[in-house]
């Protein structure tokens, strides 16, 4: 029995073991699955993290790629901008303010600062300032004036250099990186070629920045466009002020001649009021001396001797002659004092010149000449004073009656303007030299001809013309070729 | 009456005509005589000592905060160089106030949170706190410490949207402003209460790279070990580069390879840039990597930052859950305007597009986005982020 149970118990114990081991090798098969395939995991993470060096690494070429393809794009931007912001300008003064931070910084660098050399102030005058503190900048402004020697001396010779130029001596290019707290740098001189030059520098602290050939010719072409932008600035200002002065010394002269004017006024008006008054003063004397020629002449003082009565008839048209001039005299006045009242009205220049020429038409026959006239209906309608224009007709007819030959001719012809008529008097007389034309309508001129040496005249009649043409707001002229006749042209308002 | 608000912007070289023309026309747009707070970004150049007088004087108000930066971000343009203000008129239910620390240099950042927070809250007794902004040295090192800090006092979940002031990218000299000071070394902060509400959105786009590693030593910002071997030698690997290479190219991999930690719960790793590599091979981040954090190599494109940014505007208008938007504040990683290049606009096209095309925005480029993380894990801890884009939407 006891055997048996140890039997059962050693078969059962063999059985367990044989159970366990198999249980054994399964769970250290699985164990050895498991560590295979956590092996495999770390292998996987292994290369995940390889993969990953290779994209961190990949990623970083890009990048820098990617900046620099960045920085090229933004430079080509900034130099755009930077040119057009430049050019816009034509204040000295205001081309650096112009210049945005931002283009610089575009360009690559956090500091940039532009001075000009001051003859006056015997200074370096800073123009713009990006990326430095201002107690950086005042002190940099100094340091640049005191030593402004060898700063000149640099710009003298024309040329961008950097960080990277072999163009300069290692000590400046210390001096320079020290000076504008920048590792790596650009300097390109200002040369406007009047005027003060200058320098433009930008830089940047980061020792990683690399500067290339292509970023000094970047920084070159912007310091040429603002010395072109302050030569234009320069150029336009001295246009303005040469322009400025002009325009003063314009002012000046017109000043002066406005007080001669006044002057001229003064000594016209005065001129007006002696004529006025000495005309005055003349009539009376002469009603007197013609009243007592008349009465002489009708004999009734008694019968006078034929010599005595042919002395008192030249006395007779004399006298009339003097009174006719003194009555023109005195309208010239009136109407250059304005003391003429012009009564103004609607006429009709077809019935006035048909009166005239009725009333010249005696020393017309006299000398054979043929008269006509031609008076469009859209011009024969003026807005003027019956009796002044009359006087205007029968004097530019009378006139071309005394110079026109025998068996000449005269006509009228009137055209219309917008709102005004103008009357052409024509005739085909001895005509009137070129040098006379001018002076013409002046007072007492006569023009020197063999006719005017014979005929008689005051040498107002057109001055009277010109006064009353003008009292008229028209205008008078003549065109006229010796020998080839002359024509009287004159405007006259038509009637709104 | 709604919040008020009124963006003036001005590219004039000269920093005090610029000061004026943007104070001026930001005064003309604000509808309102009463100016309660101006909020002013500029380029370096335009850090003028007494701009931010002539700016006080022009806008009317002497509560003055803001920073410098790489570039302006408005509802108007992104401008490179430049100086943009925003003036804000707020109701009587809206409360807020400015404070700042100065010199913070040599001091622990956590304790420069708690006086920050402290001075903070000096005028929000009995009034409720909704939402921080904040403007710090860009060149702090230690980021996360000053938000350890503002925890410790407004509580583990207090929103805060940050940004640490930029300059050229020399890492030379940032600028913070407070009042009509233009400090160095500072850290300001506006604080924001009452009837109002705020939408927060915070996103990269960065893909992780490559197989998870372990910092395996490290201490605040430095990491010196990762797997075991001196931690510059993952970007070694992966850049098929020694040491000097990887120094030359730094500003590239600061740009597009920062370093992601693995934040459980999180759907996007919590990013830092690389700042510079030490001779011993350890690597000097813009913000605090804990020790035993998974980290990664992350690699960012256009089209998944731009995506990034539609999701953070996105996320700013679920925030608002419907309620209406009068401002908006964008501090944006200067990583993520390298990589855009170009196409930095269409970035902002997106964020107006989503949030209206006439809203007024007013936004920097930073040296690191302080920001919450939204998991519960993280119970909406803000955090110091590099490379990412925060949207803050705020109506009231």
């Amino acid at each position: 029995m006891g055997e048996n149970l140890i039997n059962i118990l050693g078969l059962s114990s063999l059985l367990t073991i044989v159970l366990l081991v198999l249980v054994l090798v399964v769970k250290m098969e699985r164990l050895k699955q498991v560590r295979a395939t956590v092996n495999k995991l770390k292998k996987s993470l292994d290369e995940m993290d390889e993969q990953a060096k290779l994209i961190v690494h990949t990623d970083m070429e890009l990048n820098k790629t990617q900046e620099e393809l960045d920085k090229k794009v933004n430079s080509l931007y900034a130099l755009q901008r930077l040119s057009r912001a430049i050019s816009t300008s034509l204040e000295e003064g205001k081309i650096f303010k112009m210049i945005d931070a931002a283009y610089l910084i575009e360009l690559g660098f956090e500091k940039a600062c532009g001075f000009l050399w001051s003859r006056d102030e015997q200074k370096f005058l800073l123009q713009i300032n990006t990326g430095y503190l201002p107690a950086e900048m005042e002190a940099i402004q100094s340091t640049l004036t005191l030593e402004q020697d060898k700063f000149s001396e640099l710009i003298k010779k024309q040329k961008t250099v950097s960080s990277i130029s072999p163009k300069i001596d290692l000590w400046l290019k210390e001096k320079i990186k020290k000076l504008f707290l920048s590792e790596t740098f650009i300097l390109s001189p200002i040369l406007p070629k009047e005027g003060s030059k200058g320098l433009l520098f930008v830089g940047t602290e980061n020792p990683d920045t690399v500067i290339t050939e292509g970023d000094e010719e970047l920084i070159t072409i912007v310091a040429n466009q603002i010395s072109q932008a302050l030569d234009n600035a320069r150029l336009y200002e001295k246009t303005w002020a040469a322009q400025q002065d002009l325009e003063k010394k314009v002012e000046e002269r017109t000043r002066e001649l406005t007080l001669v004017l006044n002057e001229v006024k003064i000594i016209s008006k005065r001129k007006t009021d002696f004529i006025s008054s000495v005309s005055h003063e003349l009539r009376t004397p002469l009603t007197a001396i013609k009243g007592y020629a008349s009465i002489l002449l009708a004999g009734k003082l008694g019968e006078l001797p034929l010599e005595i009565k042919e002395r008192l008839e030249k006395i007779n048209r004399h006298s009339d002659e003097l009174v006719h001039l003194v009555n023109d005299l005195l309208d010239i006045a009136r109407i250059e004092s304005g003391r003429m009242e012009m009564k103004k009205e609607a006429l009709d220049l077809k019935k006035i010149i048909e009166t005239v020429a009725d009333l010249l038409a005696g020393q017309m026959k006299q000398k054979h000449i043929d008269f006509s006239s031609e008076v469009s209906e859209d011009a024969k309608a003026v807005f003027a004073d019956r009796g002044q224009i009359e006087r205007v007709f029968i004097n530019l007819i009378g006139n071309a009656i005394k110079f026109t030959p025998q068996k000449g001719k005269i006509m009228v012809h009137t055209l219309a303007l917008n709102d005004q008529v103008q009357v052409n008097v024509a005739d085909t007389g001895c005509g009137i030299p070129e040098e006379a034309l001018d002076a013409i309508f002046e007072e007492f001129y006569r023009v020197d001809n063999p006719i005017n040496q014979e005929v008689k005249g005051t040498g107002l009649g057109l001055a009277l013309v010109k006064h009353i043409i003008e009292a008229h707001n028209g205008k008078i002229w003549v065109k006229s070729r010796p020998g080839a006749g002359s024509t009287f042209s004159f405007t006259l308002p038509k009637p709104s | 009456m709604a919040i008020q608000v009124g963006l003036g912007t001005s590219i004039d070289k000269d920093p005090l005509k610029a000061a004026r023309e943007a104070a001026k026309t930001a005064r003309l747009n604000l509808h309102s005589e009463n100016v309660d707070l101006a909020v002013v970004f500029s380029s370096v150049e335009f850090t003028h000592t007494t701009f931010l007088k002539t700016i006080a004087a022009v806008a009317g108000t002497v509560n003055i905060i803001g920073s410098s930066s790489f570039g302006i971000i408005t509802s108007q343009a992104i401008f490179k160089s430049g100086i943009a203000i925003m003036l804000f008129s707020f109701p009587e239910t809206i409360h807020f106030s400015c404070a700042c620390i100065k010199d913070v240099g040599p001091r622990p950042a956590a304790s420069i949170g708690i006086e920050l927070a402290d001075k903070l809250s000096v005028e929000f007794k009995n009034v409720r706190r909704n939402v921080g902004v904040l403007f710090s040295d860009g060149l702090m090192q230690d980021s996360s410490g000053l938000l350890d800090g503002l925890r410790e006092r407004f509580g583990m979940s207090f929103p805060l949207a940050g940004a640490s002031s930029s300059d050229n990218l020399t890492f030379k000299k940032t600028f913070q402003y407070f009042n009509t000071e233009v400090l160095n070394y500072a850290v300001c902060g506006l604080l924001l209460g009452g009837r109002l509400n705020f939408g927060l959105g915070v996103q990269h786009g960065w893909k992780p790279l490559g197989k998870p590693r372990y910092v395996t030593k490290s201490s605040a910002n430095i990491v010196y070990e990762i797997d075991g071997a001196p931690a510059a030698k993952v970007y070694e690997e992966y850049f098929a580069s020694d040491i000097e290479k990887l120094r030359k190219d730094l500003r590239r991999i600061l740009a597009f390879y920062p370093m992601g930690i693995y934040l459980p719960g999180e759907q996007e790793y919590l990013l830092r840039s690389l700042l510079f590599i030490t001779d011993s091979g350890a690597l000097v981040f813009q913000g605090n990597i804990p020790q035993e954090s998974e980290v990664r190599l992350m690699i960012g494109t256009k089209e998944s930052c731009l995506a990034a940014a539609g999701q953070a505007a996105d996320e700013v208008k679920r925030g608002l859950a419907g309620r209406p938007c009068n401002f908006v504040f964008v501090f944006e990683s200067i990583s993520r305007y390298i990589l855009l290049g170009r196409q930095i606009n269409k970035e902002l096209g997106i964020i107006k597009e989503k949030l209206g095309k006439d809203i007024p925005i007013i936004g920097i480029y930073t040296y690191g986005e302080q920001a919450p993380l939204k998991s519960i894990d993280y119970h909406g801890m803000v955090h110091f982020h590099n490379q990412t884009i925060a949207i803050l939407g705020i109506g009231g």
